[in-house]
């Protein structure tokens, strides 16, 4: 019964929708970002996006789910598709991937990839994004230049954004950082990996990108 | 043996660090090398530093300012929208990314250029109502 509901209701929007919104999944290499968005998909859709992996860069092409519903406690919906995109960062040096027991060859491949990957992620946020997920590592400082400066382009397109503080499951997570970083916007504290908190993710997502 | 100023003629003791902050009377920063015994050569033969700098073949040392290090800010100035430093080892202009689609790629260090130009001839992107 639930179920059709939401299809029913899936129908509806399709219909009456004038047009989707494209959330990319925008932040540093290793945040998070194809973790949180396999469970979307797999929240709404029962499908995942791609691979995850320790190695930063594991994704180095944009990944698209399209067709994504996301229904709140209210029964408000959205529909919406998913970008997965590629850690963006300022530097890429293939030694980094050295540490992970990679062989050269394949490393210089891989950031090769990578660099690919960043300037595909530009791409994207330049033509074809509606709203922004912008994800952080909580354990980690926020105050990276990289950080600062994507906010600063999200900001300057006019995209809505929001502001994951992603592994709170970590014992030195430490969200309020991220809060206090960036308070002209709305920042959600989850644990992709185990889950917690994603309600408060999505409820927040009908509110901004619906 | 001492320095001399070549512009105002000042003396500077040989060895002397003073020197590296430019003249201190005159703010010139080139210096000549002279011998002890040609010391007041330019007085008594009313000669220029500069002539007398041919005549001894000593060369007129300049003091060059220390560059600033100023490397991440430069780095966003430049043109280029992915910076090859080594194999497998980028630099990435996000700034110059979010502009255009241009892709401007500088290969090592003698500032050779990758322009992809197949990236260049796409139409403009579609203007599209943006949602609110």
């Amino acid at each position: 019964m639930g179920k059709m509901k939401k299809k029913f209701s899936g129908f509806v929007a399709r219909f009456f929708k004038k047009k989707r919104t494209r959330i990319g999944i925008y932040g540093p290499p290793n945040a998070g970002k194809t973790t949180l968005a396999n469970r979307i998909a797999r929240d709404w859709t029962g499908d995942a996006l791609g691979p995850v992996s320790e190695i930063p860069h594991e994704t180095r092409r944009a990944r698209k789910k399209e067709d994504i519903i996301i229904s709140g406690a209210n029964g408000s919906t959205v529909t919406i598709d998913i970008v997965d995109t590629p850690g963006v960062t300022t530097k890429v040096d293939y030694h980094e991937f050295l540490e992970f027991g990679m062989e050269k060859d394949e490393a210089i491949i891989r950031a090769r990839e990578a660099t690919e990957g960043v300037a595909e992620a530009m791409h994207w946020l330049r033509e074809d994004i509606n709203g922004v997920i912008y994800m952080l590592d909580s354990s980690l400082d926020p105050f990276m230049q990289v950080n600062i400066m994507m906010i600063g382009i999200i900001e300057a397109r006019n995209l809505p954004v929001i502001i994951v503080a992603n592994k709170i499951d970590l014992p030195d997570a430490a969200p309020g950082r991220i809060r206090s970083a960036f308070p002209q916007h709305p920042v959600v504290a989850i644990s992709g990996l185990d889950g917690r908190n994603v309600e408060d993710l999505y409820e927040t997502m009908l509110e901004y990108f619906g | 043996m001492p320095h001399k100023c070549t512009k105002c003629g000042r003396e500077y003791k040989d060895g002397s660090t003073e020197i590296l902050k430019g003249c201190a009377s005159c703010g010139n920063k080139k210096f000549l090398y002279v011998k002890e015994d040609q010391l007041n050569r330019d007085v008594l033969e009313e000669k220029t530093l500069q002539e007398i700098a041919v005549e001894s073949k000593e060369e007129v040392l300049e003091v060059i300012e220390p560059k600033k290090k100023t490397k991440e800010v430069e780095m966003y100035d430049r043109v280029e929208t992915i910076r090859i430093v080594s194999p497998g080892s980028y630099e990435l202009n996000l700034e110059k990314m979010a502009e255009s689609d241009e892709r401007i790629v500088s290969v090592g260090r003698e500032g050779s250029y990758i322009i992809d130009l197949m990236s260049m001839t796409k139409d403009e992107p579609k203007k599209k109502g943006r949602k609110k």
